[in-house]
This record gives C-alpha cells, structure tokens and sequence, in this order.
C-alpha cells in the first residue's frame, strides 16, 4: 500500500469525508428544525401513559411470568444455529462432503430439540395450552 | 437598510415578510385541512352516524378525514359524537389534553351541543363548559351528511388561521381550537329555552314530583286498569305460597297483567328459594329486580315508603310473577338476594346507589352507576332531575373528580402483583363507554372487573316527568342500534294497564319495523364483530345493506335511527304509498347478500380458530344469570318470547327459533345469523300479509288521535289536545312488558299514579344481565380473546346504563 493512500488529499477519501460532513449537516439539520418547529406542550396529561382514558394504575415494569423467559430462550438457540448453517451454506464447496455430514448431523440435532421442545408443550402459548 | 430610505426601509421588508408569512400560511393550511386525524371516539348514538359517514354511499375519504386513529396520540381532531356524561367528562377532557398539537374540536350533536333533550342531573349541558369547540354539528343525531358539512366547516375555519408565526415562535397568529371555554350565566345559557326565561318556571314542573299543585288530571275520569283473570296453575301457586308461609305472604286481587305477591320482608329469601327450587312452576330466572320510591304518591297514606319490586319467569310455564316487598324508613334496608340469583348482585347495587336501599349481606355494596363522588340517591323523588337545576358542570370538576385508580377494582390479597390493564372506557374494542379493569398473567386474564355507568342518560328518572306521549322519543334511545323495536315493550306495558286496544294493521307494522331493525343492528354486530377478530372487509359492506333497511325506514317513518313512530294504540301514520316495493326488492335482495357474508366468514380458518371454544357459558349459568336472547339461545335454550310468549301477533307467523349448543363465541354468530335469515322471512310474510284498517284505535281516550280526524270533528280535537298537552290519564296500577328486541329481552316496568305522566319508569335492559356474566367468559381466556368475546357477546351501553 503506497503511503499516501490515507491522505486526506487523495480524491477518494476526499470525496468520501465530504459526503460524511454533508450528512451529518443534513440529518442534524432535519433534527434540529424538528425540534425548533415541533409543537411542544408539555403538561401533565399530555406527559401521561395513554390508558384507555384513566390514569394507570401500579407500575409497568412487573416480574415477567416464565412462558415469555421461554419463548425467547427457543428463538435464540434456533435462531443463533441459523449462524452456523449460513457460515456452512458460504464454504460448502470447500468443506465438500465431510462438511456437508457434519451439518446434517448438527440439523438433525436442531430438529430433534425443535420436535422435543414441541412435544412438551413448549411452544404452546397462553391459557391455550392450560385448556387443552 | 440604507440611510436614506426610511420609508422603504420600514415598509417594504415588513411587506415582505407579511407576504411570506401568509404564502406559508396558506400553504400549511391547506395540508392541514386535507389530513385531518379525526379520533376514534364516540360517546352514544351520534357515533353510529359519524362511523356510517366512513362507509361506501358517504365516503368520508373524499375529504381526507376517513381514518380513524383509536389513540389520542395520533389524532389532532375530536369529534365529540354524542352525550356528554358527568361520569366521562374527565375521561374526554384528558382525551383532549393527550392529543397531538395543533387540535381541533367538532361538538356533534345536540346532547354535545347543549345536552339537547338530556336535561337530566347525569349529563353535561354541552362540551363547550370543559372543551373549546370549533364547529358545532345541530341534530339529534345528525345525518351522515351533516357530518361531512361538518368536516368542510372546520376545513374552512382551518384556512382562516395563520398558523406559520406560532410555529416560527413568532408573536402572534392562530392555530387549533383556541375559543374560550364557555361558561353558563356569562357566555351561554344552559336553559333549554334559551336566555332570559329564568323567571318562568319550565313547562310541566308544575305538574311534576315533588309539587302537583298544577295537575289538572285529577279533575279527569279513566276507567280502571285493566283486570285479568289468574288462570288456574297462578291460582293453585297462589294457594300454596299462603298455605306455606301465612300471612307473609298476600295474592293482590287485582292485577293488570301476572301474579302478584305482597311479601313481608323477613320471608322474601325464603319465599324467592321456594320459588325458584321448590314451586310449580319453577321460576328459575330474576327477570328483574328494583325499587320505587313512594313518597310522592297522591295517597301516600296507601304507601310505604318504599317498595322493592321483583320479576321472576318460569322457562316450563312461560309465565311471569311479581313479588312486591314494602319497606319503611329513610334509608331502609332488606335481605340481599345474591345467594339465591348470583344476578342480583348488580341490580342490587344499582338499587343501593340510585334509591338509597341497603341490602345486607351484600357482597360488594357500592355504587355501580354514579361516579364514586356523587352525592344522593337520583331516583328518590326529592332528587332534582334537570341537571340545569344543578351547579353547572366546569372544567374544574373534569379535572377533579377522576374515575377510580384500576386497583381499587382488581384487589388481590395472596401478595401477587399482576399487571393491571384499563380497557376502556374509550376503546376501539369496548363498543362503547364501558371500562374492563383486566388482572393479567402474562397474557392470561386472571380477574376481570367492569365499571359502568358512564353512559347513564337517567331515561328512568325522565320518564318520570315527560307525559306518557312524550316520552316516547326517548325509547329508541335506550338501544340506539334496535330503533323503534325499543318502543315495543314500553307501549305494550302501557297498553296493558289502560287496555287499550291495537289494530291488526298497526301490530303487523310494528312488526315488520321490530324485524327491519333487528336486521340493522345484527349487521352492525357482524361487521364490528368480524372487524374485531381481524376481518376488516364484512366492515365496508354490510353497512350497504343498513343503508338500505334505513331507507326503508325512513320512507316510512321519516327518521333513520330513532323514527319515535310507534304510537299508544298503533303507529304514527299509515304506511306511506310505495312501502310495499321497497320492501318487497329489500327481501328479494337480503338473503343473496347475507349469503355473500357467510361465504366470507363462516369457513374461515382463522374466524374459526379465534371464536370456537372460547368464552364459553354453560346453559345453567346463563339461565342463572339472567342471560337473554341469542347469547341464550346458542347455550341451547329455545326460549323466544316471540314465541314462548307471542306479543303484537308473532303468533300468526311462521319462523324458526335458531339454537346452538356449545355456548361460545362461534355458537353466537350462527345464532345471530340465521336469526336475520327467519326475519326476513318475517318481513316477506308481514308486507305480504298486511291487513288493510286502520293504523290506530278508534277510541281516542288515550292515544293521539289521526290527524283527519282531530280536523274535522270536535271530540277528537279535544283528546288530542288534551293528550299533546297535559298527557293521557292513565289508570292508577303498574304492569310489565317484555319483547325480544335484537339483543335480548327488554322489559318495560310501568307504575302510574292516575296522571299525565309514569309515577315510576323502570327498563330491564338485556345488556345490563348478558354484561354482567362477562367474567364468567373471559377469565382463563387470554387478552386477546376478550375482544372476541366482547364482540360475540354484542351489548350496548345505553341499555345497560339507561
């Protein structure tokens, strides 16, 4: 890389810094003169949780009941093995089929938690699950 | 500027700026006018237009206001579409508050306007005393029409403001509703007759509870009420009940319409037991309970100074009995019913908190439809009646006097926190003014919890000082979706004690009227109900056919909502030339369309998936609730009083009663649609059939009589003056009618004294007990099945508040 490649003289990067000044102005300038021309009143009221028309009763920020703690729980370990696959699914020319085995059997396994999960009830949300 | 130039240099660039300023205004002005956010948000009848001006033959859209947005945030436009309740005013006032800036306000209606016809000590004699108001819409309630000119009002009021110097911070300029406040004595008058009649006091209080001094029907002669024979299965209950209990209990020999019993008061939980377990027949369910208040009596040394009033019906014998329990004291008290019919429970709260009766052994005595505040007992004769013989209603006391903290309501004592949601009383999904206080785990509903009384329009208490005739426009009001099958069963209780005689003629319209009406508001239940489970598309069509029944409707009576037609002793006029046509292609149509919406619905997975199994009630509780209409029948009750128990000559038609079995919100919709199915069969059978005669009776004691004949000869001139003035004598006695009118049984309660007017109007409204049973339906269920409930369940509050 020749030493003048960082220069703030070369056009590219010139050109480049530009166009971040530019948007920086622009977007602080949208913010701003939202700020400036919005119409702001604040009262009480209107600084008030919106409630069907009452005041709110208690606090919002409760213990969450464990069926939340649990739904989120599945969607990270489904969804971060999501990671993995699509990792395999850039190189799996190279792997070649060693890769393609290991994958299957690391689908496999996800499937097998998924069905698992499944059977115990785990996906079944709310009163439903306690009708049936 | 320069030196020199100080003309030009003063007057030019301000020139300038006026000239800029104005462009801007212009230009801001007309965005504005063409992207209003008009708010969800109705209070009573008046809504049902302003959302008919959304629909096709309206079109709201064209004017760049069609969307309603359900939260405050998104909205910069009020359309206050309806009576404006003391119980509420708050709630509206902090509505206004939390909407975005700049904002403006339409008053839509006369009870907005003014409080119109609700003179009455629960209302608000205009919103113009809590809100500024731009645009006033008169009209009770306005067409959809008067909507639109309403919107093009404010679009031009919108143009004369110069909003650019506000939103520059500049001095100066207009923008949003910034009129004062108004204030009674000063800047209005809240006197329905206008300013300046302080000094003459209002037409008819002379002749009104408490003072009489002015009633000229006492000089007057009525024959007695009418008298019926108990048939034998009353006569031998009769006998037993004083076999049993003694002199506790006493059979009145003389009643207008049903058994009844004179109870001691220390016997009547044993006397309802026997009653509901033990007699022949069963009376298994509490049609009604209530209390009327005597002091004001023209014999009062005949009263107590209370009387407890119950109803009771046997599903086996199709009959009706009347335990009436005397009480004495000032505040008085009896033995409370809740063990016995867990329904009790509100009626009796309701008696508690408009009469001032206390029940002991009450679960939870308090006060059900007066806000917690409130001081006295309405419905006791000494109580004023107009609001406008009040204190005038301010902005103050809508920042005062708040709706009770959801706590309050949803108590637990096990130490568990749950989140505590208030839904309503301004929701998309609550059909009106009514508040669920939800208890939730997770998604799970573990309490529900409802406050009403908000839309208490005080219809009993008016009852008590309009005349007999004028009350009648305040009928279809009760249950503004169910028009003029509302006045059905009040006419039949008047018609009852009076035994006044209806022509064939005038039955078959009234008829053919109940059954056009019972389909408008099923439509109106199928496209909020479907909307409400996520099917937006029944919405946009099914207020085509409403349109179409209301055309109808209006050709023959001239009004839309509340025609105010039916008459004591027949209808207002004969049908008008042309009815039979428009009703005939009405029939022809329907059931082709009706079809179209099935098609949409019926099948439909997720329509399915949302309603079936849930909200479910079992058959016992219903009957032991006090649930009515569809919401009984799909439990699996074929109980109709059309049929069970015929009134206005149902009996000479041909229909089926539809039941279900399952008792849940899916059961409930096949119900109700094939309900509209048999009453188009109705309708074809009562326009095919119509009798010829006249449209009421020839004896005109009572009744308005027809307008050529009240021409054309004296007798006639002087009974219609006589019954348009100081009101028809009617007979001193009480009776009670009942009639199945769209959501239920609506029963009408009417005790007179011997004068122009009821001593006591009382109204069984089906709402009041099909919305009490809610919990039963929704607890265990998760939230967002209680809107399918809600909207299965298809009450409105007018009826359950009155």
């Amino acid at each position: 890389m020749a030493s003048g490649a960082l220069s703030p003289w070369e056009p590219g990067v010139f050109s480049l810094a530009v166009y971040v000044v530019l948007v920086l102005i622009f977007v602080a300038s949208q913010l701003i003169i939202a700020v400036w021309l919005g119409e702001k009143k604040k009262t009480e009221e209107k600084l008030r949780p919106y409630e069907s028309g009452i005041i709110p009763s208690g606090d919002a920020r409760l213990h969450y009941p464990v069926p939340f703690y649990l739904v989120a729980i599945f969607f990270l370990i489904f969804d971060v093995e999501g990671a993995f696959i699509f990792a395999w699914a850039i190189a799996h020319g190279k792997l070649g089929w060693a890769g393609w085995l290991q994958i299957s059997f690391f689908i496999v396994l996800l499937l097998l938690g998924l069905f698992y999960v499944w059977r115990k009830g785990g996906l079944d949300w709310g009163p439903l699950a306690q009708k049936s | 500027m320069a030196k020199g130039g100080t003309r030009l240099g003063s007057t030019s660039p301000k020139k300038l700026n006026e000239r800029l300023l104005s462009g801007a205004d212009a230009l801001i002005n007309w965005a504005r006018k063409y992207s209003l956010w008009p708010m969800f948000f109705g209070l009573s009848c008046c809504f049902v237009e302003k959302a008919t001006a959304l629909t096709a033959r309206y079109d709201l859209a064209r004017f760049g206001a069609e969307v309603l947005r359900p939260s405050p945030r998104q909205a910069d436009l009020l359309v206050v579409s309806g009576t404006v309740f003391k119980k509420i005013a708050p709630v509206v006032l902090r509505l206004y508050e939390q909407m975005a800036e700049p904002k403006w306000v339409i008053s839509m209606g006369s009870c907005a306007n003014c409080g119109g016809m609700y003179d009455v000590y629960s209302v608000v004699q205009g919103i113009d005393q809590i809100l500024p108001v731009d645009v006033y819409i008169p009209g009770c309630p306005p067409r959809p029409e008067a909507v639109l000119q309403g919107i093009v009002e404010l679009q031009k009021k919108i143009e004369s403001e110069s909003p650019t110097r506000p939103i520059f911070h500049l001095k100066g300029g207009t923008q949003g509703s910034v009129q004062p406040l108004r204030v009674d004595g000063r800047t209005k008058s809240r006197d329905p007759r206008g300013p300046g009649m302080q000094g003459t006091a209002i037409r008819g209080t002379s002749v009104t509870p408490p003072d009489f001094w002015g009633s000229r029907s006492d000089l007057m002669w009525t024959p007695p009420p009418q008298q019926i024979e108990l048939n034998s299965s009353d006569q031998n209950l009769s006998r037993e009940l004083s076999s049993r209990f003694g002199d506790a209990v006493k059979s009145r020999d003389f009643t207008s319409d049903m058994l009844t019993l004179e109870v001691a008061d220390e016997r009547l939980a044993d006397v309802l037991r026997y009653l509901k377990h033990e007699a022949t027949p069963k009376y298994q369910r509490l049609d009604d309970l209530t209390a009327i208040d005597e002091s004001a009596r023209r014999h009062p040394e005949n009263y107590p100074d209370f009387t407890m009033v119950y109803h009771l019906l046997s599903y086996d014998a199709a009959s009706r009995i009347r335990l009436t329990v005397p009480l004495n004291g000032k505040s008085p008290g009896i033995t409370s019913i809740t063990g016995i019919w867990p329904s009790a429970n509100w009626y009796e709260r309701e008696v508690f908190d408009l009469m001032g009766i206390h029940f002991d052994g009450h679960p939870n005595l308090r006060r059900i439809i007066m806000p917690p505040d409130w001081e006295g007992h309405p419905l006791r004769k000494s109580f004023p009646g107009r609001a406008t013989e009040m204190a005038p209603y301010t902005r103050n006391d809508a920042e005062k006097l708040q709706p009770l903290d959801g706590g309050v309501y949803a108590k637990t004592d096990d130490g568990e926190h749950p989140l505590i949601l208030n839904i309503g009383p301004h929701h998309v999904s609550t059909h009106g003014l009514l508040r669920y206080i939800a208890s939730l785990k997770g998604e799970k509903i573990i309490g529900l919890e409802l406050e009403i009384g908000y839309h208490h329009r005080a219809v009993e208490k008016i009852g008590e000082r309009q005349t007999w005739h004028q009350f009648i426009p305040y009928l279809a009001r009760v249950d503004y979706l169910a028009g003029a099958a509302n006045d059905l069963p009040y006419l039949l209780a008047v018609e009852t004690l009076a035994d006044i005689k209806v022509p064939e003629r005038a039955q078959v319209i009234r008829v053919m009227l109940s059954e056009f009406f019972r389909l408008s508001n099923h439509l109106v239940w199928l496209a909020t109900y479907a909307h409400d489970v996520g099917a937006m598309t029944p919405n946009f069509y099914t207020f085509r056919e409403r349109e179409m029944i209301l055309d109808i409707v209006e050709l023959i009576t001239g009004g839309r909502l509340h025609p105010s037609w039916f008459r004591i002793g027949g209808v207002a006029a004969d049908l008008p030339e042309g009815w039979k046509a428009a009703v005939d292609q009405f029939v022809k149509l329907f059931p082709g369309r009706l079809q179209e919406y099935e098609n949409l619905i019926r099948k439909n997975p997720i329509f399915k998936a949302r309603t079936r199994g849930v909200g479910r009630i079992s058959l016992q509780d219903a009957m032991d609730w006090g649930v009515t209409g569809p919401n009984l029948r799909s439990c699996g009750l074929n109980w109709d009083l059309r049929k069970k128990m015929p009134y206005s000559g149902y009996e000479n038609f041909e229909f089926e009663v539809p039941t279900a079995t399952e008792g849940d919100c899916y059961a409930r919709y096949l119900v109700r649609i094939e309900e509209m199915r048999q009453s188009i069969g109705i309708i074809e059978q009562a326009a095919n059939n119509m009798p010829s005669g006249r449209h009421v009776t020839n004896d005109y004691r009572y009744v308005i009589p027809r307008r050529e004949d009240m021409l054309k000869d004296i007798e006639s001139l002087i009974h219609h003056y006589i019954n348009v003035t100081r009101g028809p004598k009617i007979p001193r006695g009480e009776a009670y009618a009942a009639c199945e009118i769209p959501r239920g049984e609506q029963g009408y309660y009417v005790v007179s004294d011997g004068l122009g007017y009821a001593y006591r109007v009382r109204i069984r409204g089906p709402g009041f007990a099909n919305v009490q049973v809610m919990p039963l339906l929704a607890v265990g269920e998760s939230i967002a099945d209680l809107i399918a409930i809600i909207g299965s369940v298809d009450y409105i509050l007018p009826d359950i508040d009155r």
